[in-house]
């Protein structure tokens, strides 16, 4: 068990290595992201003017989602597994994992927790430099169950948006070019899970849907718990249901890997 | 002239293997053209929604925020269509040398890199984008002149320029850091200002995004020729940013350039 943690414990080290060397990248991507954030301060500071709520929340509320979000999205999201699953699976450099005695999954997963420590920790570093100017505009409830109720969500939240991503990048295994395909989920994504919006402004029969599909638990869910966007019950509810996708999403993961690799040709040596 | 007609029968060539490329690929035509159809969508889905919970913002009413929405859509997918597979190709050419191949080809490099691949789907979606414009200007009633029309043209193109201009500025950074992954997102970070009204800007954000970058008045100058007519201060003001934009993009990508020392073993 030992041996088979330190395995993954190598893995995840050579991911941080990896992503260090990008470090500028994602630093400079997270300084970029803040023009995403002034944008969503202007937009929702126009559409607020005159008005104390929108959808039953106020500015505040709204921009302290946002800010949630842009945390969330260089902590938990997936940014391009799907693709560097693929290219392995397309260049053959997958072939190595089938020899070794190694979890695939658990591989990439461990590379993945690496690259989102690494994108979490920088992400900071603008948030710190905007923080002066947003704190007045930023307001956290303070009940302590919702930090509680966070952590669980924002593991299992992690883990829907990396299985989703290895699922995505699995399908090279039937189709030559899935980057169409990723890029056409992440504008399903992006709104399912509150990205672009709260989805509790969405009417309320398009709301009650959301609630049932996986891409509500990929962000809006555990920004909802931080930001006070929903309350005790349906976080609850929601807990259990992200579990539940959890358990779906692994058995998919598991169910294209073993069918996928009965597709898989490996040549060259 | 005759660098120009050799420029533009390079750019037709390229053209022309641009879309016998996508018909060979019908498939993968037809998936990307529905991923910008699918962010076109998400972009009006964002108006539609705020516009539930009010009816106006920054005191424009919402088929005036489509009329802008599409314009600044339309300008976009014209960048993905003529523009956006050579740039986004250029941070990884430059870092696997394969820039060297642009290098050896008769023609300004820039001009090489830029115009290499067309995008159909970019294309055939700026018509959608077009649409929504003609809808929203439907809605507000507008009976725009002939003269109208032409200059919303002519600022059309001034904003391409503009947008073509941050990107190669933000893809040309791949001469500087190991990679552009990321960096090229600084060009879509940017362009969420363009579908806000320039009215919703207030103090530093003014200066910043009206005045420094030209990322308000890329859509809202050619919007406002619809809803307003001719206004000079616009016009004048987007296509003098045009070619201070443009001019700063060609002497960043050459600088860039100087330092590309190939990757060939």
């Amino acid at each position: 068990m030992l041996r088979a943690a330190g395995k993954y414990r190598q893995a995840f080290l050579l991911g941080l290595q990896g992503s260090l060397v990008y470090r500028w990248n994602f630093a400079v991507r997270g300084f970029f992201s803040l023009f995403h954030l002034a944008a969503v301060f202007i937009l929702w500071g126009a559409a607020f003017a005159g008005r104390e709520q929108v959808g039953g929340f106020d500015l505040r509320q709204t921009l302290t989602y946002f800010t949630t979000i842009l945390f969330l999205q260089f902590l938990i999201s997936a940014f391009n597994e799907d693709y560097q699953i693929s290219e392995e699976i397309r260049q053959g450099l997958i072939n190595q994992f089938l020899l070794k005695p190694i979890n695939y999954f658990l591989y990439r997963l461990s590379i993945f927790a690496a690259a989102r420590l690494v994108s979490g920790a920088l992400i900071l570093l603008p948030l710190a430099v905007a923080y002066p100017f947003i704190h007045e505009a930023l307001s956290f409830p303070s009940e302590p169950w919702r930090l509680a109720a966070a952590v669980p969500a924002l593991f299992l939240s992690a883990l829907v948006q990396f299985t989703i991503a290895y699922c995505f990048g699995l399908m090279t295994f039937w189709f030559l070019e899935i980057q169409g395909l990723v890029v056409l989920s992440m504008a399903v994504e992006a709104v399912l899970g509150g990205q672009i919006f709260p989805l509790d402004l969405l009417p309320p029969a398009l709301h009650a849907v959301a609630r049932f599909l996986p891409f509500y638990y990929q962000m809006y869910f555990p920004a909802a718990i931080l930001t006070g966007r929903i309350g005790p019950t349906e976080t609850a509810e929601g807990l259990a249901l992200q579990a539940g996708w959890v358990v779906l999403l692994l058995l998919l993961a598991h169910a294209l890997w073993v069918r996928g690799l009965r597709r898989h040709t490996a040549v060259g040596g | 002239m005759s660098a120009l007609a050799h420029h533009f029968r390079v750019w037709a060539a390229s053209a022309r293997y641009s879309l016998t490329r996508a018909l060979m690929f019908r498939g993968d035509f037809v998936i990307w053209s529905l991923v910008e159809l699918f962010w076109m969508g998400v972009n009006l889905l964002l108006v539609e929604v705020i516009y539930r919970h009010t009816d106006s913002i920054a005191g424009w009413s919402r088929p005036e925020m489509l009329l802008l929405l599409g314009t600044s859509l339309l300008i976009q997918r014209l960048l993905m269509g003529f523009f956006w597979s050579g740039l986004y190709d250029l941070g990884r050419n430059v870092r696997n040398g394969h820039l060297d191949f642009f290098l050896a080809q008769p023609g300004s490099v820039m001009f090489m890199v830029s115009t290499r691949k067309l995008d159909p789907d970019g294309l055939v979606n700026s018509v959608v984008a077009l649409g929504l414009v003609v809808y929203a200007a439907g809605e507000l009633g507008l009976r725009p002149s002939p003269g109208q029309l032409a200059l919303y043209a002519v600022l059309v193109g001034c904003g391409l320029v503009i947008h073509y201009s941050v990107l190669m500025l933000s893809t040309a950074s791949v001469f500087w850091l190991t990679s552009a992954q990321g960096v090229e997102g600084g060009y879509f970070s940017l362009i969420e200002f363009s579908r806000m009204p320039r009215e919703a800007f207030r103090g530093a954000a003014e200066v910043i995004f009206v005045w420094l970058l030209p990322v308000v008045v890329v859509s809202n100058a050619p919007a406002r020729v619809l809803l307003h007519g001719f206004e000079p201060a616009w016009a004048l003001g987007l296509a003098g940013f045009a070619a201070l934009w443009l001019g700063l993009a060609v002497f960043v990508f050459h600088r860039g350039l100087r330092r590309y020392a190939s990757a060939s073993s």
